[in-house]
């Protein structure tokens, strides 16, 4: 699975489960939250990408709920 | 609208006590132009040199090319909203100095600068390697941070380069050209049965030192817009990145808009050439979405028939650039690409980070993976210190007897994706 800023380029390579990322410099988090703020939109992520992971897909599936 | 280009002809550049242009030769005044420099408290010192078409020089690391041009007729001035105040440009005359140019080098700001190499095989690579060039190299103030010395060199690039421009204020240019875009209205009366062209420019606009300014407006924080394309003449667009050094638009690329230029050589003939719509390519994806939403928007209501795109910059801007294709042809409205391809140094990778089956007219301007190798020069402009460091070079590259074995990536313009470069099937 991919978490990815730029999803139509995971779409592309075939990527089966793919999590939408904040920017490409930064796709885990972003420098103009302040620290605690960021660190919730991280942990939102990454829960959202385990989640994926657990999900049964049977085609490519882009996480943007 | 409707602007004169004239040109003048440099045929010699001579560092001296004061500067001029006389029959055809420039002569330079170090002490003048070093004080202009100088006037930004970030930068500590500059040296001023020149290099020539097939002396065995290399210029590196090559931040940005410049051509001198001065508005002598009309509103305006060269480089508005950045040097000249901000008013519409585009319109009356303007003198162009053909066969130069200026050149800002010095250390590195970002990994991506390039090498201008003045004879040998990388020259057969570079555009710029045809120009005589004045080379600024520049040196920044202690602990200065990276994007405040590339602004500095930017602006001191851009002041000199108005500096030389101005000396052509009273010259007769050996050439004129007239370049005119009617209004959609007049142009439709005008050319009622030619098929209706626009150009959908895209400017770099990653930020982090790769950014492109547009009447001084910082380009990833514009919508898509319009702008006819002799503003582009005036210096309306202006490079401020440190993208990879082959397929950048140096800030002359932009003055000389190849591809506004080849669409007014078939405007009234072939096509009717409505002007260029200007889009960005930012690193959110809502804002890859809503600009190509947006440049999509403006094909269909000026009514063409068909577009030229072009790219600036690879990887994530590819989806800038399908996005832009995929959402113009569903309008009904023809494209045709023009970007370079990183398909391996055998050719056999993928060529771009993104692709649609809705991209099916497309016009490499080469393969910046090949890998050349440039031989020693006896003079460097610059450093050499960087050469491993920059876009396409290796821990490698730099031999011990000066030759560089690199990927063309390392050389500024060499697969210039608005058709600047010198590679073609032609």
């Amino acid at each position: 699975m991919h978490v990815c800023t730029v999803t139509p380029i995971s779409l592309t390579v075939g990527a089966n489960r793919i999590v939408p990322a904040i920017a490409i410099p930064h796709p885990l988090g972003n420098p103009a939250l302040d620290p605690a703020d960021e660190k919730k939109l991280r942990r939102k992520i990454v829960e959202k990408a385990l989640a994926a992971l657990c999900t049964e897909v049977d085609d490519q599936t882009v996480f943007d709920k | 609208m409707k602007l004169e280009l004239g040109f003048i002809k440099i045929e010699d550049v001579v560092l001296g006590s004061e500067s001029k242009i006389v029959d055809g030769v420039l002569t330079v005044d170090c002490e003048a132009v070093k004080k202009l420099v100088l006037e930004n408290d970030k930068i500590k010192d500059v040296q001023i040199d020149v290099a020539k078409p097939g002396e065995s020089t290399r210029i590196t690391p090559v931040k940005d090319v410049i051509q001198p041009r001065v508005k002598v007729e009309g509103p305006g001035g060269i480089f508005p909203g950045v040097i000249a105040p901000v008013d519409t440009v585009g319109s009356g005359k303007t003198y162009a100095l053909e066969g130069m140019a200026v050149v800002t080098a010095g250390k590195i700001v970002g990994f991506q600068e390039g090498i201008i190499d003045m004879s040998g095989e990388g020259a057969k690579y570079c555009p710029f390697s045809k120009l005589i060039n004045l080379v600024l190299v520049i040196e920044p103030i202690e602990g200065l941070k990276q994007h405040d010395y590339e602004e500095a060199v930017r602006i001191a690039g851009l002041k000199v380069a108005c500096y030389i421009g101005e000396l052509a204020r009273t010259l007769t240019p050996y050439r004129t050209k007239a370049y005119e875009t009617p209004t959609l209205t007049e142009g439709l009366k005008l050319y009622p049965d030619l098929p209706r062209v626009a150009y959908v420019k895209m400017l770099q606009s990653q930020g982090l030192l790769h950014d492109t300014y547009v009447y001084g407006v910082d380009a990833k924080k514009t919508l898509s817009t319009f702008i006819y394309p002799t503003e582009l003449f005036d210096g309306a667009i202006l490079s401020g990145n440190c993208v990879s050094a082959c397929d950048k638009n140096p800030t002359i690329v932009h003055e000389n808009d190849p591809v506004s230029t080849e669409l007014f050589e078939q405007h009234g003939k072939t096509i009717n050439f409505v002007g260029v719509i200007i889009t960005n390519e930012n690193v959110y994806l809502a804002d890859k979405k809503r600009s190509s939403d947006w440049s999509a928007k403006m094909a269909e209501y000026f009514g063409v028939d068909a577009v030229v795109i072009t790219e600036e910059g690879f990887g994530n801007p590819d989806t800038d650039l399908m996005m832009n294709c995929t959402k113009i042809e569903a309008k009904g409205i023809k494209t045709v690409l023009v970007t370079d391809e990183y398909c391996g140094q055998d050719g056999k990778s993928q060529s771009l980070a993104d692709s649609n089956p809705a991209a099916d007219a497309c016009v490499t301007a080469g393969n910046a993976n090949q890998v050349v190798v440039l031989p020693a020069m006896d003079k460097v402009i610059g450093t050499l210190d960087y050469v491993n460091k920059i876009a396409g070079g290796n821990e490698n590259s730099l031999r011990p007897d000066g030759s560089i074995e690199a990927e063309i990536q390392v050389i500024t313009g060499a697969t210039s994706e608005v058709g600047y470069g010198l590679l073609s099937a032609r």
